[in-house]
């Protein structure tokens, strides 16, 4: 049964005058993967940076409009941003560990959220090493440094930093983009594991991979949500004109 | 990293594809014209040259898969490439099809070229030219990515259907009248009823012209007459 966990509510955003988002509505289901797709400079990543409220950080950034999580909006007042942030956890394109050891890196979040039982971070560190397939490569060394790692192996390192919080979402902004074919395979792979527990909104330029990992995908296009359907049916036979013009290749 | 998909060369491969489902049309539209002329005619030189022929469509088919699949894998297509690779990939079968039926009607020519025919051939060729007609129509369709023209073909299968019943209606006399008439009149049937046949594998091709075109797929009986129930119903689930 399709539940709904992030409901996007007529979404406008602004850097100053200009709108880069315009009127997105649409719903996101629970321990689904949507993957957000669409040329640069289409509104996918700024979309993807909504949900956990990344954009306060920027302050010419304005949002209009709501966007619910389990059913309550975050935009509203008094909503406590370190807990959302918790609750939506986020992987960026580079893969950017802290310059501390692997254990660190994973309990950091746990130990922000004010676990200090060694026990307990010992268990938290390893179910999110293993959650995130990197437990059995790096269990002998859990004290070197992260940085130390390869690429594929960071994002990983990464995606437990993620998760370590115990999200329900997980946000993954072009988390390929700069790792290897079989690095890439990895964490596609991953991806589909991860849906088991959390849901994945994930953007990416890649739209074999959009078709390969993601159940929904929607389709961004200056700022406009073109089209959102269940991805089989985005990648054969797409309803809008320019979501075809895209996925073939015409433009972007 | 950007998804570079070279539209250019995918454009170049894609239409190359295209020119070998027009030339797979052709021969196997070919084959059969010729295999009934020769029936007509009673010419079994030009039967046997049909035959000869059967392997070069079968050749020219499996190219064309090969190529669809080389295609695929270069391109990973989506959207309106990928439904076109793919129906080209059923459209090969439909049209090897069509090639083999004229194969078989050619092996009849063989058999009846020495033989005194139990009536003059009139409404076999006329099925051979609407079967023409609807395959011309669905090729330039395709070739044109005219999407209304192939729905014109759905229509046409009707007459098929009218004519064939026409020749099994008339050949049933002739049998009952002098039952040694039984085994070159069944031939007969044979041929229109492969000729039917035929018309149902280019329902197919223009059902997937559409198809690329609109990303919907359509039901050619959509199309056509509504047709009541008859003790020959079960031959459209048949070739399904």
């Amino acid at each position: 049964m399709e539940k709904i966990l992030v409901s996007s509510r007529g979404v406008n955003l602004f850097y100053d005058s200009a709108r880069v988002l315009k009127d997105i509505t649409f719903d996101i289901m629970e321990k689904q993967v949507t993957a957000l797709i669409g040329p640069s400079g289409c509104g996918k990543s700024s979309f993807l940076r909504c949900i956990n409220r990344m954009n306060d950080f920027i302050p010419s950034a304005r949002v209009e409009g709501e966007i619910l999580v389990g059913g309550s909006d975050i935009y509203a007042g008094g909503v406590d941003v370190i807990a959302l942030r918790r609750n939506v956890g986020m992987v960026f394109q580079k893969p950017n560990p802290f310059p501390m050891s692997i254990y660190d890196n994973v309990a950091y979040g746990p130990r922000l959220h004010g676990i200090k039982q060694k026990d307990r971070l010992d268990d938290i560190v390893k179910q999110s090493l293993v959650g995130a397939a990197l437990w059995d490569e790096v269990k002998d060394k859990l004290k070197t440094p992260g940085t130390g790692l390869s690429g594929g192996q960071q994002q990983r390192l990464c995606i437990a930093r993620a998760i370590a919080t115990e999200p329900e979402i997980l946000l993954m902004d072009e988390p390929t983009s700069a790792l290897d074919p079989m690095a890439t395979a990895r964490i596609e792979e991953l991806v589909r594991e991860l849906k088991k527990r959390y849901t994945v909104v994930i953007v990416t330029h890649n739209m074999q991979q959009a078709a390969r990992i993601s159940d929904r995908t929607a389709f961004f296009l200056m700022g406009d949500l073109v089209e959102y359907d269940a991805t089989p049916k985005m990648f054969t036979s797409p309803e809008d004109k320019r979501t075809e013009d895209y996925i073939t290749g015409r433009f972007g | 990293m950007e998804p570079v998909i070279t539209r250019k060369q995918l454009e170049a491969d894609l239409t190359e594809l295209k020119r070998m489902v027009l030339r797979l049309g052709k021969m196997a539209e070919e084959s059969i014209s010729k295999a009934i002329w020769a029936l007509k005619n009673q010419d079994a030189e030009l039967a046997r040259m049909v035959l000869a022929k059967d392997d070069d469509i079968d050749d020219l088919a499996e190219a064309l898969d090969n190529a669809c699949m080389h295609f695929a894998a270069r391109f990973q297509p989506l959207g309106e490439d990928l439904r076109a690779v793919t129906s080209i990939m059923h459209m090969a079968v439909d049209l090897e099809r069509i090639g083999d039926y004229g194969g078989n009607i050619a092996k009849v020519a063989v058999e009846l070229a020495d033989k005194e025919l139990i009536k003059p051939l009139i409404d076999i060729p006329r099925m051979l030219d609407v079967l023409s007609a609807m395959m011309s129509k669905a090729l330039v369709a395709f070739d044109t990515n005219n999407a209304e023209m192939a729905k014109e073909v759905f229509a046409m299968d009707d007459l098929m259907d009218d004519l064939e019943k026409q020749i099994m209606r008339e050949l049933l006399l002739l049998m009952m009248e002098r039952p040694q008439r039984i085994e070159q009149a069944t031939q007969l049937l044979n041929v229109a009823r492969t000729l039917e046949r035929g018309g149902d594998h280019v329902t197919n091709v223009a059902e997937r012209v559409i198809y690329i075109l609109t990303g919907k797929t359509v039901k050619a009986s959509a199309f056509r007459r509504p047709r009541p129930a008859t003790p020959y119903a079960h031959k459209e689930h048949e070739e399904r």
